[in-house]
């Protein structure tokens, strides 16, 4: 077979919404990397000036501009693949090309290796095998779950081992007895709200949406699962990809959107396959596409692969992405609700959020109350990773202590050692250590230590870890990730990572103290996006928890 | 009208204490602006779309949370806005300090460019501690790139973009762009080649926005090292007919360089590569200091102004005489000043009834 000419590739794409990213991609597929002569040409075809097309390119991580580019082994050096040896495998990869990536999302299983479409894993490069992602286990304390509830059965991607637990049967009832309002109002009584991080409750957000002029509307799917520590939506997408895609057809139905995108983040490449087949098959049994089972409702879904960068996680930077824009965070307000997607409005939800659609739509929205613990409402899933016997993704109830789900439900620390902190929401909500260790998981409570739950990424550092090193890798993290529009974000992430590396030799203990503060204020109350106002929250409580250490730190670099 | 002086209809907000009007649309900023509140800047460029970069013009709004950035900030009615409480201030002076600390030098030339102190200004205003938040700078030069008129000192970017802003929104030339991410950030064009192998048509609006000096006028940073001050003269462009309003810098009796005209009506600050950098000329060696009569034998001769004015109208009186008062032509150079522009115009017109007369860059 000849590979696919220039215009062919820009052809399969260009007339479906949203095209640059496919046809970027398909040329770093066909070459192995984007070369100059691609970029012009695509910049050419599409209309974009070369500068902007090239400059865009440059943003993401994951496009190569030269051999061996997109085949090279790309070894993921977050925080939990850290512990377990992640520096040591990228040089033992360095004779084929190998580059560090951030966290890529599989925590439960390291290292993972990305070469082209293939996950490989394992704690040494001879030992490199082709991975798939875990199955959750069963629920340890029998809680009745929302979104895992079914995922463990046999053949659950395909249509028909869907349909075998109730699957498409929310879609039904809705398009066929329910009007758009009243599933509004269904998912506005369950009490869901965002699980990607920020919470906003989910039946507000599809009001705003449907209630907003401008046509046609979106529904965009974040499934760019980007945060260190967080797993959760590669695990539903590759065991459960028609949930996800049921929970956006009636969000389809009850906005009034008639289009719908899932933005997948590069690193899952196996889950796009997995997300394509299930598509193509939720098509062709005619519960997505045009007039769904037989109503005037329709709705088409697309699937978008991003190209590595954290940022486009965030909800408006995503939807710059998506329209082939240099992905820099949208000034909020306006929001996306109004205007979102080529400035109409858009959905955007996490993949979780989507996936507990169905579920309550079929048991209603005081099923779905009913999960949580106490006052709290629903469930959330916890990817829990690091110093832990048995690391991977929990449904808690909401409300669950944070010592059930680490000591009874995933077995404790490891023998002999304790556990000396955790982060909450992946990275983003700093740490949590000491008695802030008995907390309960719900956002109430967790706010009130300085930090929240956020998409529900959980990892555990035991007494053996030096909590500085955590720190600094987590504060690289976000300097690697700032997108450079803000400015305290963009110098704040690189002077803090300084602060915590050894770099800053001339600081006393008190100087220190003084710079990272005011540094890490002004970035939580002044950074144009979630990254730099979350950033600081490591430093924070870094300072709060372990400043013994600190003080010892920053003596011994001077 | 109600006792603040605004007709009842008129939506308001509180700005520092004081109710004030605003339009539909109107930013907070605009506002504040309005009604003589200065909020510092440094990515702001009222003729480019808000961009939100540089969180200085934070401000303090009623039932927010975090300080929100004015200059992106659309006012609603009632809005409770407070632009210097302690705690944005103190974010300000921390903002800068962050921005002095990714930068080599603080200290530029103003000739290298309109905005080049806005920077520096705001760290005198502020009493920022440079010194502060030390570490690695952001910020690859390209001291090197081969033209006459653009310095691209990439150690003085603190990525505001608005060269990169100005020159989509108000040029049109998409020459430049944002290359990678944070604190590797880069202002580049097409594949980091040089600005003559790009889009760039050299009019130098991003040089005259740049709040550092990162970006210099080439022509004019020749006359840094003139012991002298700078004085500026308002006039027009006389390029074209579109009749940009240019500042004129000299230093002495020498023209050092042109700034574009922020409030002139027909620009706005926006030149062309003529308008801006095109003014060698003036002053240059070659100009001829006395006039020139073509003599018998085929060569120029020095000759007074007498000798030279009745040689000129000798022939314009034959032409006229032999064919008559529209066989007379006049085009006035661009590069002559206005008022010879204008003289040439009437002496055809006036002079000869005629309205042969045009211009060389007539646009």
């Amino acid at each position: 077979m000849t590979n696919p000419t220039d215009l062919e590739l820009i052809d399969r794409w260009r007339h479906e919404p949203a095209p640059l990213l496919p046809i970027l991609h398909a040329f770093h597929d066909r070459d192995g990397y984007l070369s100059e002569e691609a970029i012009r040409t695509v910049a050419d075809e599409l209309r974009i000036p070369a500068a902007d097309l090239f400059g865009t390119v440059t943003f993401y991580h994951h496009f190569s501009r030269s051999a061996p580019g997109q085949s090279a082994p790309r070894v993921c050096t977050g925080p939990i693949c850290r512990l377990h040896g992640a520096e040591t495998m990228l040089s033992d990869l360095q004779d084929q090309g190998a580059t560090p990536m951030p966290c890529s999302g599989r925590c439960d299983v390291p290292i993972p290796v990305l070469k082209g479409h293939t996950t490989l894993s394992g704690l040494t490069a001879e030992s490199l095998t082709p991975s798939r992602s875990p199955l959750p286990d069963p629920n340890p304390a029998g809680q009745v779950e929302c979104v895992f509830a079914h995922i463990r059965e046999p053949d659950r991607t395909s249509l028909a081992g869907y349909e075998r637990t109730g699957g498409y049967e929310a879609l039904t009832k809705a398009v066929k007895t329910l009007t758009p309002e009243a599933v509004i109002d269904m998912v506005d009584r369950s009490g869901l709200a965002g699980r990607g991080g920020a919470g906003f409750p989910t039946g507000r957000k599809w009001h705003y949406v449907r209630t907003a002029p401008g046509d046609p509307k979106t529904v965009v799917c974040n499934a760019d699962e980007g945060e260190p520590g967080c797993f959760k939506d590669r695990t539903i997408m590759d065991y459960d990809p028609h949930g996800l895609i049921e929970g956006m057809v009636i969000a389809g139905y009850a906005t009034g959107a008639t289009r719908g995108f899932i933005y997948l983040r590069y690193e899952y490449p196996e889950t796009e396959l997995v997300l394509t087949q299930a598509l193509a098959a939720a098509e062709a049994a005619g519960f997505v596409g045009d007039h769904i089972l037989g109503s005037d409702f329709s709705f088409n879904l697309y699937i978008r692969r991003g190209a590595g960068a954290y940022i486009c996680g965030e909800e408006t930077s995503l939807l710059n992405s998506l329209e082939g824009k240099h992905p820099f965070p949208r000034n909020r307000p306006p929001y996306p609700t109004t205007n979102g997607f080529e400035d109409l409005p858009t959905v955007v939800n996490n993949v979780e959020t989507l996936a507990s659609v169905a579920p309550i739509v079929r048991h209603g929205a005081d099923w779905y109350q009913s999960l949580g613990l106490g006052d709290h409402a629903g469930t959330k899933i916890i990817s829990l990773s690091g110093d832990v016997r048995r690391p991977g993704n929990y449904e808690v109830p909401i409300g669950l202590p944070l010592q059930t789900l680490i000591n009874d439900w995933a077995g404790g620390p490891l023998s002999g050692r304790t556990v000396q902190a955790v982060t909450m929401a992946g990275l983003s909500g700093g740490f949590l250590a000491g008695d802030d260790l008995n907390i309960t998981l719900d956002d109430p409570t967790i706010r009130q230590k300085g930090s929240y739950l956020g998409a529900g990424g959980i990892m555990v550092f035991d007494d053996s870890r030096s909590m500085i090193e955590v720190a600094h890798d987590a504060m690289e993290f976000f300097a690697h990730e700032s997108c450079g529009k803000c400015f305290p974000c963009r110098i704040g992430t690189t002077r803090l990572t300084e602060r915590l590396n050894g770099e800053a030799k001339n600081l006393t203990h008190d100087q220190w103290l003084i710079e990272v503060e005011d540094l890490g204020r002004t970035m939580k109350e002044t950074s144009a996006c979630g990254l730099g106002q979350a950033a600081p929250l490591v430093t924070e409580s870094l300072v709060r928890y372990f400043g013994d250490e600190v003080r010892k730190y920053v003596e011994n670099s001077s | 009208m109600n006792q603040n002086g605004h007709h009842p209809k008129q939506k308001t907000i509180i700005l520092n204490g004081r109710e004030v009007a605003f339009f539909e649309g109107e930013t907070v900023y605009e506002v504040a602006q309005r009604n003589q509140q200065d909020i510092p800047t440094l990515c702001y460029d009222d003729r480019l779309e808000p961009f939100g970069g540089c969180r200085l013009c934070v401000v303090d709004v009623e039932g927010m949370r975090n300080p929100v950035a004015s200059c992106t900030f659309q006012a609603t009615p009632g809005l409770v806005v407070n632009t210097h409480t302690e705690r944005i201030e103190t974010h300000r002076k921390t903002l800068l300090e962050m921005v002095v600390s990714e930068n080599r030098e603080l200290e530029v030339d103003p000739l290298r460019g309109y905005a080049s102190q806005e920077l520096t200004d705001l760290v005198s205003l502020y009493e920022a501690q440079t010194g502060r938040f030390q570490g690695s700078q952001s910020g690859t030069t390209n001291t090197e790139d081969d033209n006459p008129f653009i310095f691209r000192d990439y150690d003085l970017c603190i990525s505001c973009y608005r060269c990169v802003r100005v020159c989509a929104e108000e040029e049109g030339d998409y020459a430049i762009s944002i290359m990678n991410r944070g604190f590797e950030t880069q202002i580049t064009t097409e594949f980091n080649g040089l600005l003559k192998d790009s889009a760039c048509t050299f009019c130098g609006q991003c040089v005259q926005t740049c709040p550092t000096g990162a970006l210099g006028d080439l022509k004019a940073m020749r006359a840094a090292s003139i012991p002298l001050p700078i004085a500026k003269t308002r006039t027009i462009c006389p390029y074209c007919g579109v009749g940009c309003s240019v500042d004129v810098l000299t230093k002495g009796d020498q023209i050092v360089g042109i700034h574009p005209a922020m409030d002139g009506p027909a620009n706005e600050g926006a030149l062309c590569i003529k308008g801006q950098f095109a003014f060698d000329f003036v002053q240059h060696g070659d100009r001829l200091k006395t006039p020139l009569i073509r003599g018998e034998d085929g060569r120029f001769h020095p000759a007074s102004w007498d000798e030279a004015l009745d040689r000129a109208a000798d022939g314009f009186q034959k032409v006229e005489e032999q064919y008559g008062r529209h066989a007379v032509y006049g085009v006035a150079s661009g590069r002559a000043p206005h008022e010879a522009a204008y003289t040439m115009q009437k002496f055809i017109r006036a002079g000869y009834g005629t309205h042969n007369i045009d211009n060389c860059s007539r646009a």
